[in-house]
């Protein structure tokens, strides 16, 4: 079973290394979006709306660079899979795959915000890791939403309004777990306990997908 | 013919369902007018129209879901003849 | 009749709602004076809205136990009622807090919008219209029922926790919530006392049974016109 994971795994690596054309076009998309908004926005940000925007970023880079993943398979390609793997390492692979392009994206954007929207993050090793964790969140979620929304007629704008009401509460505890790493000061365990709850709905968001993926995968 | 009816009969619920919320409004002008609580309404039994007003809208749409309820029934009982 | 014993029980809860929640005393607060009735009314809508989802929900798992399509219509048409039940908490919500937080407190509406209870509820009807919206992109039946199952049942399974999280989060103006301050003029639960109890929870059941019938209604409608295009 982890062999075949695995072989998913890389198959996916590969065809991205193979087409990198879509692996540059969401570059692009990412510096596009941040310098647009470096230059719409005044010089220096505030905290609290360099945090909020970047967030805002991070959640329409996720749209963009998850959705694919499911609508890019050929319905032929899917009848493949079909004979040789089971739902569960299938989506197991993918949610794997996108996981790891979406922490890839989110240290881009980061870097990005970085250079171009000044710095005013205290804690930049806390906030790397908590920006880690957002990426895992947001793949998750928008990976199930894209199989969901891959049965639909391949329609990519139905997995932003299937995604959006998901995926806000855990929105809006990554929003407040990163203040801590401004000028806020958290009372002891709080960060922990925030962080421990996004781990938790994580959790949840893939059990979800195991069990679930099955019924989207029969046709 | 079908969707139309129910189509009707959703935008009628959506109409009557909305009459409580209406009622709330006159109800919530009423107890603001007095600083306190509207006491002087309670004693001279002014009340007791306003609950009858609420008690006959309510039995009115009671009524009529029934006899929504009623006409499928019938609508049941002739498809099973089939 | 001895089938529609609920849908009486229904009529005679909200008659007695009605009837005593306007006569019966109430406790004495400021800020809300009489307004405080309106949780036999605006309150039991978030009620009978939330146990409508939780109704169709269970649907949607039976469905994908069985694929039966009567559960997809049964699962549907809870949820599609229990959207109006929503909509109609929103809209006594916003008469409401028109004369309390607003105008009273002080606050202005996006504070009030950033309510957790009123994200929660957001969050629920957002869901149900993405829920909605999915199934009308679907043109086969089958495919349809089966997606917008496996959407209903992850969504809500998001949505329950997400519930309890947010009023941890977001100060709230809301009653009982851990966070607010102590110029709170929404109501307690220690504000509530026996009396307003006698007449809420009947409140909520007599609520919910309504919206349940109504749902029935629409379900037997629906299950009606499928069996004419069975049938010819």
């Amino acid at each position: 079973m982890y062999q075949r994971i695995i072989a998913l795994l890389k198959k996916d690596i590969l065809l991205e290394l193979r087409q990198q054309h879509t692996f540059y076009g969401i570059l692009l998309y990412i510096a596009s979006t941040v310098y647009v908004l470096h230059l719409s926005m005044p010089d220096n940000p505030d905290a609290d709306v360099w945090n909020s925007l970047f967030w805002v970023i991070q959640l329409f880079v996720c749209v963009n660079t998850v959705a694919k993943s499911f609508l890019q398979e050929s319905r032929g390609r899917m009848l493949y899979f079909y004979t040789i793997a089971s739902p569960v390492e299938f989506i197991i692979a993918k949610l794997l795959f996108n996981l790891l392009l979406m922490l890839l994206m989110s240290i881009v954007s980061l870097v990005l915000f970085y250079i171009l929207l000044n710095n005013p993050v205290n804690d930049g090793f806390k906030f790397i890791g908590i920006v880690l964790l957002g990426g895992i969140s947001l793949s998750l979620v928008f990976s199930v939403m894209s199989a969901i929304a891959a049965k639909a007629q391949h329609n990519a704008a139905l997995i932003a309004i299937l995604g959006f009401p998901v995926i806000l509460p855990q929105l809006l505890l990554l929003m407040r777990l990163s203040k801590s790493a401004f000028q806020e000061v958290f009372r002891e365990g709080a960060i922990l306990q925030l962080a421990g709850l996004i781990g938790l709905l994580d959790l949840l968001v893939i059990v979800m997908a195991v069990i679930l993926f099955p019924y989207l995968w029969k046709e | 013919m079908g969707k139309n009816i129910v189509t009707r009969i959703s935008f009628w619920f959506s109409r009557l369902a909305l009459l409580p919320a209406l009622l709330l409004i006159c109800n919530t002008v009423t107890a603001q007018e007095k600083v306190e609580m509207a006491d002087t309404m309670r004693s001279n039994g002014k009340i007791y129209i306003v609950v009858a007003v609420c008690v006959t809208i309510l039995v009115g749409l009671f009524i009529y879901v029934m006899s929504i309820d009623r006409k499928i029934k019938k609508m049941e009982k002739e498809k099973t003849d089939f | 009749m001895n089938k529609s014993w609920w849908k009486i029980l229904s009529f005679v809860l909200l008659l007695y709602t009605v009837i005593c929640g306007f006569l019966l005393d109430v406790p004495r607060l400021p800020i809300l004076n009489e307004t405080i009735r309106n949780l036999y009314f605006h309150v039991c809508m978030w009620f009978a809205m939330m146990i409508l989802f939780i109704v169709s929900f269970v649907y949607s798992i039976k469905y994908l136990r069985g694929f039966d399509y009567r559960n997809d219509i049964f699962a549907h048409n809870f949820a599609s009622v229990g959207c109006i039940m929503g909509i109609l908490g929103y809209a006594t919500g916003i008469i409401w807090v028109s004369v309390t937080w607003v105008t009273d407190q002080g606050q202005s509406l996006g504070s009030v919008l950033k309510e957790p209870k009123l994200i929660g509820a957001a969050i629920a009807l957002l869901i149900y219209g993405a829920y909605f919206v999915l199934r009308g992109s679907f043109t086969d039946i089958d495919k349809r029922a089966r997606i917008s199952a496996v959407y209903n049942i992850f969504a809500f399974a998001m949505l329950f926790p997400s519930i309890w999280i947010i009023p941890r989060l977001v100060g709230s103006l809301h009653p009982g919530a851990p966070g607010s301050d102590s110029g709170n003029p929404a109501l307690d639960k220690n504000d509530m006392d026996a009396g307003m109890r006698a007449v809420f929870y009947p409140a909520v059941i007599g609520w919910t049974l309504l919206g349940a019938w109504i749902a029935t209604l629409r379900i037997r409608i629906e299950l009606l016109r499928d069996k004419k295009l069975l049938h010819g």
